[in-house]
């Protein structure tokens, strides 16, 4: 076999058992690898009506064809399981070195059922595979549960692992590989906690093979030669990382600021990318074989936010940042350490705690709840409610489960910036709206990893659409959903992926994808062929999403009622009703938002 | 008339050393476009250049006025 390995590995932690499985060829065909492969097991496997922290739920990793390849940022795998935050599907992406190692194991994915009577981790040295107790490390941050799970397998090996976070079950905890690589969104970390599972580490040297080995490395350094020509050129991401986007959705007046009350940020000069570089970086640091390079290696080298570590990226930025109305990029970068070293998503962590700051302001938490003020602007009090969070301390209870049911809970759910109850990345979508519909109808609730259509709308990749029209957005969220659920599914990154392995033009066609994929595994395929593919991946994450029973495809209150107040773009509310009945058309889904027999029937997922 | 110029990221680097941050103020004539605007800061735009006045995308040879603020940039990917 090419590309795949055709293998997983299954890990019955109630019964401490691991076995290897073959994996159906037709499966990895129809459904690629990665967080397509994975999916049709999930959907085979969970009901989706389970409790998403009882042993009845499963945590799948998983890689695809591309992963540990010669294709240019083929590192990359994905978590899916049922997401505590949502209820609904998570499926969260990371790379550092971790996805290549595990590929390298043999097994193209791993699937934990069950849930183990004690901490446990599991040790894969390829064909080798073995549960162990963790009970040593419970507690442990993850800088410090990484070091010691090297030094008692293989130093060589690469290890994911959860924080106190994970274990906590707080509900936007991440599983973070590397130390600080972070499959961060919708509470993947809280399932792996709920299973008493502490950590994975991975080591092999089964490199898959390719069906055209010369044609294959032939295409992969075509492409590095053509991102390397880029970067010698003068590349934003390589010099700044993405916190040079600050600067970008502030000048369009979508930067969310103090909890998405307003789109422009005063204090953006002095959070933004070129601060960072001037003050904090130590050097890019990329993921493996990376030759973009957007990882920051930073240090604050004094005073009291020091400390050193990855980060921040702009979602971070956006969140602790302008969301928190805090405008001192230390301790932005200080949060950041903290939610990487205790295992949680910057985003959700720095969005609820915006949402708490907001409810504070206008008097509906009670100052004796959080223990103390809670404003805006306030970093000592934001940075303070990270370590609480993770350990569920105090007010950190509350916030521990996301600013939705924190809303809720003090009878002003209209705060919260949610869809399926996840917090929204950094892109306003009154000022953009494609980003509208895409969180409105995304299976795993607001994530500009679903379908980031703001690369058109914003950054005019490959082709700038106009921002502030709906006209043409339902065609274009549907293609984005198919395009990036392609790219999660082959084991590429989207940084690069979109700009240089789809064709040049608006409803961009994976041209180089498809051939990449085709030489990797001997399945020859069009770029109409693997974009159905992707289509019946969405689909089926539909169908789960659905059965889940979150059915409503809609945006928060501020978005539809508020209008912006400030910016470019200051009048405008998401006008997601013009957009969802076309959209629900171009899918092939019912008026409620179900695919249609006819579609399933189509896609073979009858 | 003065037009406000701000170069996001990489083109940051093509304003003078007394801009401030990332914006600087120039004189140009009534009637001038973005494109006469940006012209002397020479920066390398392209089909990947992104051009906006006071936070709308347009074309190189829109006329700006009086107070307009041009920013300028260029991306291969987001955040």
């Amino acid at each position: 076999m090419y590309g795949w390995h055709g293998r997983l590995l299954r890990v019955d932690l109630t019964q401490r058992r691991v076995s290897a499985e073959e994996i159906d060829p037709q499966v990895s065909k129809d459904f690629i690898g990665g967080r397509g492969v994975a999916i049709r097991y999930l959907y085979d496997e969970v009901d989706p009506s389970v409790d998403p922290l009882s042993p009845e739920n499963e945590l799948i990793f998983a890689t695809g064809p591309l992963t540990a390849t010669t294709a240019p940022t083929g590192n990359r795998y994905m978590v899916v399981t049922k997401s505590p935050l949502t209820g609904a599907l998570a499926h969260s992406n990371a790379g550092g070195h971790f996805p290549t190692w595990m590929k390298r194991t043999g097994f193209d994915l791993f699937i934990f059922e069950g849930r183990a009577d004690r901490p446990v981790y599991l040790w894969v040295n390829e064909d080798e595979a073995e549960i162990r107790s963790a009970e040593h490390l419970w507690g442990k941050d993850v800088p410090t549960t990484t070091d010691a799970l090297l030094a008692e397998t293989d130093p060589n090996a690469r290890v994911a692992c959860i924080g106190p976070a994970g274990e906590n079950l707080v509900l936007m905890a991440a599983i973070m590989n590397d130390k600080d690589r972070a499959a961060g969104r919708s509470g993947v970390g809280a399932v792996m906690g709920s299973k008493n599972l502490k950590g994975v580490v991975v080591f092999g040297r089964k490199n898959p093979k390719f069906a055209d080995d010369a044609a294959m490395r032939a295409l992969s350094v075509t492409i590095s030669k053509e991102v390397g020509a880029d970067m010698m050129a003068g590349s934003a991401l390589r010099k700044y990382g993405t916190a040079y986007v600050p600067q970008v959705t502030n000048e369009f007046g979508i930067l969310p600021t103090r909890n998405w009350q307003t789109g422009t940020f005063e204090g953006v000069d002095t959070i933004d990318g070129p601060t960072l570089t001037a003050k904090y970086l130590i050097k890019p640091k990329p993921c493996y074989k990376c030759p973009v390079s957007c990882g920051r290696l930073t240090e604050v080298a004094e005073g009291k936010y020091a400390g050193k570590g990855e980060g921040p990226e702009y979602e971070t930025i956006s969140a602790f940042g302008s969301g928190c109305g805090v405008d001192d990029l230390a301790a932005v970068t200080k949060a950041n350490y903290w939610c990487n070293e205790l295992g949680m998503d910057t985003i959700s962590a720095g969005m609820t705690i915006a949402a708490a700051m907001e409810m504070y302001e206008k008097g509906y938490i009670p100052e004796a709840d959080i223990g103390g003020p809670l404003r805006f602007g306030d970093a000592d009090a934001m940075i303070e409610m990270v370590q609480k969070m993770a350990r569920r301390e105090g007010f950190g209870n509350a916030l521990a489960d996301g600013s939705y049911r924190l809303a809720e809970k003090y009878g002003h759910p209209e705060i919260a910036v949610t869809t399926r109850k996840q917090e929204f990345p950094g892109y306003d979508p009154r000022g953009a709206q494609g980003m509208g519909l895409l969180y409105a109808t995304s299976n795993k609730g607001a994530s500009h990893m679903e379908g980031d259509v703001v690369y058109e709308e914003l950054f005019g990749v490959p082709v700038k659409v106009e921002m502030s029209t709906t006209e043409g957005k339902a065609e274009l969220v549907a293609h984005f959903q198919d395009v990036f659920a392609l790219i999660d599914a082959s084991g590429l990154c989207v940084f690069l992926a979109l700009r240089y392995v789809f064709s040049n033009e608006r409803m961009l066609l994976p041209t180089r994808l498809s051939q990449l994929l085709s030489y990797t595994t001997g399945v020859e395929c069009t770029p109409e062929e693997v974009l159905t593919a992707a289509e019946r991946v969405y689909n089926l994450e539909r169908l789960f999403l659905m059965r889940a029973g979150s059915t409503e495809d809609t945006l928060p209150p501020r978005m539809l009622e508020e209008p912006l107040p400030d910016g470019p773009n200051k009048g405008q509310v998401s006008r997601l009703g013009e957009m969802l009945p076309e959209f629900y058309r171009i899918r092939g889904w019912d008026e409620t938002g179900f695919p249609t027999q006819e579609k399933l029937a189509e896609l073979g997922l009858v | 008339m003065k037009v406000y110029v701000k170069l996001i990221a990489t083109y940051r680097d093509h304003l003078p050393p007394d801009a401030n941050g990332n914006t600087t103020c120039v004189d140009v004539r009534p009637g001038s476009s973005v494109q006469d605007v940006l012209a002397p800061f020479g920066i390398p735009l392209d089909e990947r250049s992104v051009i906006a006045v006071n936070g709308v995308t347009v074309p190189l040879d829109t006329t700006v006025c009086e107070g307009d603020q041009v920013a300028a940039f260029s991306a291969i990917g987001g955040g």
